[in-house]
């Protein structure tokens, strides 16, 4: 009897694993993936649910109201572009997972402004989008590394790197606070490793650097860090980690009504997402910040005022800030590599299209792309801006000053890049 | 050797081959989602031994995966092993710290127990960030190499993972089903059912369930491995809590005393985002439906679960037609 019920249950699994593998059929392939007579699929996966999605999870909602202005505009030669998103939760394996979800199932022709950089490190080394050819076009992270063409031949970098950052904000240092005493709180991990590297190369000594572990900031660690500047008398003081870290620091300093001149580097700087965690805006006056994009409460920005309106109608009630800004310019910039890849647009001709004419595709940002063929390097560069009593980061004297440099050795210059104008209507020239 | 191991053995061979014939059948993404099955299969199973049978609840079976897979991926990179011996090392250094954790653990029982186990689930996988060895918060890349050429130009990487977590999963499964039935499984059982009984026979108590903790770390850690395999990284974040709770949804959902029910809540767990994305296409629902789909179904599932067959459809199966046997005699 019992030997019966193991063999049922045996079978029962075989059944199962067999069900669980179901065979789907194979659609006929067209031209190329992705790409019909009618649409253009593109796939992309961040963390919609779970403690990384804030701020984040407004990304898709903006890069679909850019591509639904778009198709209502003939889209690409006709075609319309879809974003089929995914929930990743900020989690490798679920990366991975519905990545390959994409690529297989949904068939997209390629990925767009995937998130976080263990997430599109073991998207690399699992789904191997450089071996399938599949696009991955403007990576959401400041990791220098993606922008390796040799390693990573089909993935392009759009954010400055947080070494191009670092020394852009040693570059500050040196013309507006020398002899002042300065202070540096930064990650222990390779996001922290790379701004250590930069102000190496910027030539910056610190009074005192206070590094923390991911996942331990709060408000007890943040007193903790307050105590060690405060020993060191820095008279400014550097937050260069994410959000929660600066949100605590910002939020017990106006407590102990600690103030240097706080410096906030751009990953953690985002003033919706400090004000979301409860902090008043006014700690964050006067503070110094740096964007590649311009700010986004300025009206007087062809950009920013076209994509604030379509976002405005879009998704209703929702602020215009830096993470909405960013995802309609990288669903900007793929609307153009889509239409300079020709009018069958294929995921080779859309690689090469980059590779050729990136550096020239309009875009909101102040700074220049580094696309090339041996490159995949995007936004070279900062603006430097203080942030005004309601918290809002905009240009110091009124002008945007930009700075330009790379993440070697390379001198950080003011940059003379003038933004050519936006093309008509914002639509892909 | 004895008629029901040979028919065992046998009948686990069998389950190779017909894994084998759908691995060829079926397209890349289905072959995917079989490892990623075959690793929760492992994962669940180790579950099953510790809490089903010995009776100690592990809230932090996530933080043994992670301790496995990051052995692996070191012995891979810093020794060059080869990708085998790389296993062997994930189950030796997890069950070396799971040895560890149970020596804690059997001076611990109840909401105590679980309480340490979510401590390590929570705080262990962070700690790699401390250790530039580790990688960081970006992780190692955990590479098993392309599939040997003799399988073919064909053969994807997908469907060499497929085969070597299959594999795993098959052998793993065999291993922990004798486990189960020997001695030691029977010692678990009566620990399970009464403690004081249990020692009033002899059994040593606070040894019992250090081993118990000890193979079940070893089998979780095999999965960890294979997981990070699969996705061919190690990281952090590639083990958070949630990953923990899942894999005990899994096992609940499978029968919590029921290892061949193992494969029940694998499938569950892989299937369910999948179907949840379909039944939001369907009724073409927001994006705050669709994102929040999944959670909801396998919180449904496991309510479901413990309210109408809380030993799990396999268990409840077998009572029934047991039953049924019983009324015909």
């Amino acid at each position: 009897m019992k030997a019966m019920n193991r063999r049922k249950l045996i079978t029962v699994s075989a059944v199962l694993a067999a069900v669980s593998l179901a065979v789907t059929a194979v659609p006929a392939q067209a031209a190329e993936v992705g790409v019909s007579s009618t649409e253009i699929k593109l796939g992309m996966t961040l963390p919609m649910t779970g403690t990384a999605s804030l701020g984040y999870n407004k990304i898709p909602g903006a890069a679909k109201a850019y591509f639904d202005y778009l198709n209502a505009n003939g889209g690409i030669n006709g075609r319309k572009v879809t974003l089929v998103v995914k929930d990743d939760r900020y989690v490798p394996t679920e990366a991975v997972a519905k990545t390959n979800e994409l690529i297989l199932k949904d068939k997209v022709m390629a990925l767009l402004a995937p998130l976080g950089t263990a997430n599109v490190k073991a998207v690399a080394a699992s789904v191997n989008p450089g071996r399938r050819g599949v696009p991955v076009l403007f990576v959401n992270t400041g990791f220098s590394g993606f922008a390796d063409a040799k390693k990573y031949p089909t993935t392009y970098a759009v954010l400055p790197s947080y070494i191009m950052e670092a020394k852009v904000m040693g570059q500050y240092i040196k013309e507006n606070f020398a002899g002042k005493k300065i202070g540096l709180l930064y990650q222990d991990d390779d996001f922290g490793s790379d701004a250590l590297a930069g102000f190496k190369t910027a030539g910056v000594t610190f009074a005192v650097k206070v590094p923390y572990a991911s996942g331990s900031q709060g408000a007890a660690a943040a007193a903790g860090w307050i105590t060690k500047f405060k020993a060191a008398e820095a008279d400014v003081v550097i937050l260069f980690g994410v959000s929660s870290a600066t949100s605590a620091m910002l939020g017990v300093a106006a407590q102990l009504k600690y103030a240097p001149q706080w410096m906030l580097g751009s990953v953690g700087g985002d003033a919706t997402t400090i004000k979301l965690t409860g902090v008043p805006a006014g700690v964050l006056y006067n503070a110094i910040g740096f964007s590649p994009v311009p700010a986004t409460t300025d009206m007087k920005d062809e950009y920013v005022k076209l994509f604030s309106d379509i976002y405005a109608k879009a998704v209703p009630g929702s602020t215009f800030d830096l993470n909405v800004l960013l995802g309609m310019n990288s669903a900007f910039m793929a609307a153009q590599a889509l239409k300079a890849a020709g009018p069958n647009p294929t995921r080779k001709s859309l690689l090469a299209a980059i590779d050729s004419k990136g550096s020239t595709f309009a875009n909101s940002a102040l700074v220049p792309l580094g696309y090339s063929k041996t490159s995949h390097v995007g936004l070279t560069g900062y603006w430097v801006g203080k942030y005004s009593p309601t918290g809002d980061l905009s240009p110091i004297g009124g002008s945007y000053v930009t700075y330009t440099t790379d993440s070697g050795a390379g001198a950080v210059v003011k940059s003379t890049y003038v933004r050519p104008a936006m093309p008509a209507k914002g639509l892909p020239n | 050797m004895h008629k029901k191991q040979k028919r065992d053995i046998f009948l686990f061979i069998l389950g190779g081959v017909v894994l084998y014939f759908i691995s060829g059948m079926v397209d890349e993404l289905r072959v995917y989602q079989g490892a990623s099955i075959a690793v929760y299969v492992i994962a669940i199973s180790s579950i099953i031994l510790l809490t089903g049978y010995s009776g100690q609840v592990s809230l932090g079976h996530g933080a043994l995966m992670a301790v496995g897979a990051y052995a692996a991926a070191v012995a891979r990179i810093e020794f060059n092993l080869p990708i085998i011996l790389c296993f062997v090392v994930a189950v030796l250094a997890s069950a070396i710290g799971g040895a560890l954790l149970g020596a804690a653990a059997a001076r611990l029982s109840g909401p105590y127990l679980a309480g340490t186990t979510l401590a390590l689930a929570i705080g262990l996988p962070s700690l790699a960030n401390q250790f530039s060895v580790l990688g960081g918060e970006q992780g190692l890349l955990f590479d098993v190499g392309f599939p040997p050429l003799s399988l073919g130009e064909e053969f994807t990487q997908y469907k060499w993972f497929f085969w070597i977590a299959g594999l795993a999963a098959l052998i793993s499964m065999w291993v922990v089903k004798n486990i189960l039935s020997s001695r030691y499984g029977r010692t678990w059982r009566a620990i399970r059912g009464n403690e004081v009984a249990a020692q009033l026979s002899g059994i040593n108590i606070a040894r019992s369930k250090i081993l118990a903790f000890t193979i079940s770390a070893g089998i979780a850690g095999l999965a960890g491995a294979l997981l990070s395999m699969t996705i061919g990284t190690v990281s952090p974040s590639a083990f958070p809590l949630a990953l923990s709770f899942s894999l005990l949804t899994g096992a609940v959902i499978s029968g919590i005393t029921t290892l061949s029910g193992a494969m029940i809540g694998a499938v569950v767990l892989v299937a369910i985002p999948e179907i949840a994305d379909v039944v939001a296409h369907r009724i073409g629902s927001s994006e705050g439906v669709t994102t929040n789909l999944p959670g909801f179904l396998v919180s449904a599932i496991l309510i479901v679960t413990v309210l109408f067959v809380p030993d799990g459809p396999v268990e409840q199966h077998r009572a029934r037609s047991a039953k049924k046997l019983a009324h015909k005699k």
